[in-house]
């Protein structure tokens, strides 16, 4: 695997790359999951899904090839490549909750060593803020959920907890968990180390997740 | 065989959205918006609306963004109120009511059950989240739920409007119209689920030349015809958007 970038953001989203298989149908959230498309190569095989209605997408267009009607989840000009499908809103949401995405890369607030994920919800001036979009959708029907967030918040609290505290955007739906610092795989017996892609020590990992987890067969091997 | 031209002015089609009407309209994060009914929209200053829309819109004082912030709404049924400031103020300080957010999928089926004569939908999502207490405060009363073959789903009721407005790429005189790319979305739907219905279009064109396999959305939907921006024009429009919030060029990247 080629050397992750330095930048906490850009290396979760690199490191998210190679979670990806080709064939498989996936759908990027907005932000770090987006930045993932930027470190596949471009015959991975990987076909893209954006729900307000396309399978199929590419990158972005040339300034004087921009077509406002070609956009992605977060209004953002996008190309289509050959073999790319449109459809209307409610099918896409359809494929979304029926099963047809395979892979789901989500930005998230908290997650859990059940692999329940919170993305949707913080309180502000004591009201939820700011609404769920497609994050619920995705999260029900996607059979493998990919939660792609920062270790810690600014505060330096862990976001890897043993149970979520903000609303939920889908119960016990994340496989895979990627941080700046580690993977972890969600097992029916927990969260497993899968690997460790920083600097951080074992007992730095330990120090900054509030989630307990066990050492995966896959590290031990790696690390002996 | 003869059909009816249903071309009106902008305004005069905007004149249907009366004081406290329901109104529906086209649109995702911004793109597929109607712009110049938008426009005419916030001329007119009517009010007390309900804004039935996926989401509130594209940042930066974009189109529809703004309605947030006229003073018009009375109250927002969508999925989000986090991609514009407008809306978020207006979520947070009470002036517009929000009284729960669907998932997206959630809101779709609604506006298609509305659109197709159904009592209703029955969705598995969400289900022991967006029930629980205390979630959605101003909702008043608990979401039904009801179970069918061991899946709980909730019941939700179908939407509907007074006024609908959609945005497609081009119109015959009598309301058949063909749509671009992504600006698919659930436009029809939306056509068909209000009491009356406006299409802003690209360009207008005669009965006849738009192909019946073309057509996305059928005549018989729509009510008003109006002419809006050119395609050259919207995509100025959006390619000025996308600059003013850094989007362009391409590949930026992420602080």
């Amino acid at each position: 695997m080629p050397a992750l970038p330095d930048h906490p953001k850009q290396r979760i989203a690199a490191r998210c790359a190679p979670e990806l298989r080709a064939g498989e149908v996936a759908n990027l959230g907005l932000g770090i999951p987006t930045l993932t498309a930027n470190y596949l190569d471009a015959d991975a095989g990987v076909i893209f899904h954006t729900e307000n209605g396309a399978f199929g997408f590419g990158g972005r267009p040339a300034l004087d090839a921009i077509d406002s009607d070609l956009t992605n989840a977060g209004c953002e000009p996008i190309t289509l490549m050959p073999g790319a499908a449109i459809m209307d809103l409610a099918t896409s949401l359809g494929a979304m909750r029926n099963g047809y995405i395979d892979v789901t890369i989500l930005g998230a607030l908290q997650v859990d060593a059940l692999g329940n994920l919170a993305n949707w919800a913080c309180k502000r001036d004591g009201k939820w803020w700011p609404g769920i979009g497609g994050a619920m959708d995705l999260c029900y029907g996607t059979r493998k959920v990919i939660a792609a967030l920062a270790h810690t918040d600014k505060h330096g609290n862990s976001k890897i907890l043993p149970r979520c505290t903000l609303p939920l955007t889908g119960k016990r739906c994340v496989k895979v968990i990627v941080t700046e610092h580690a993977v972890f795989d969600v097992t029916e017996a927990g969260l497993l180390l899968r690997e460790i892609v920083s600097h951080a020590t074992l007992a730095d990992i330990r120090a900054m997740t509030a989630a307990p987890f066990e050492l995966s067969p896959l590290l031990q091997a790696r690390t002996a | 065989m003869r059909y009816v031209n249903k071309v009106l002015s902008v305004d005069e089609g905007i004149a249907h959205v009366l004081s406290g009407c329901r109104l529906m309209l086209g649109e995702f994060v911004g793109a597929g918006e109607p712009a110049c009914c938008i426009e005419a929209l916030l001329a007119s200053g009517v009010g007390n609306l309900t804004l039935i829309t996926n989401t509130p819109g594209l940042r930066g004082g974009f189109l529809k963004a703004r309605l947030f912030s006229s003073g018009q709404l009375a109250e927002f049924i969508g999925t989000h109120v986090g991609t514009t400031d407008e809306s978020t103020q207006a979520y947070l300080n009470d002036s517009v009511r929000v009284a729960e957010f669907f998932p997206m999928g959630t809101w779709a089926e609604k506006v298609r059950a509305g659109a197709m004569g159904l009592g209703g939908v029955l969705v598995p999502v969400g289900v022991g989240i967006l029930d629980q207490p205390d979630m959605f405060p101003d909702r008043g009363a608990p979401k039904p739920t009801i179970s069918v073959g061991g899946l709980t789903c909730f019941v939700e009721p179908p939407l509907r409007a007074d006024v609908s407005i959609i945005k497609g790429w081009r119109a015959d005189t009598f309301g058949n119209v063909e749509f671009r790319g992504t600006a698919l979305q659930n436009q029809r739907d939306i056509a068909m689920a209000g009491n009356y219905t406006i299409v802003e279009v690209n360009e207008i064109v005669e009965v006849g030349e738009i192909a019946p396999e073309r057509v996305g959305c059928p005549g018989v939907f729509v009510d008003a015809v109006v002419q809006g921006l050119s395609l050259d024009d919207q995509h100025a429009l959006y390619k000025r958007q996308w600059t003013k919030l850094g989007r362009l060029p391409a590949a930026a990247a992420v602080a």
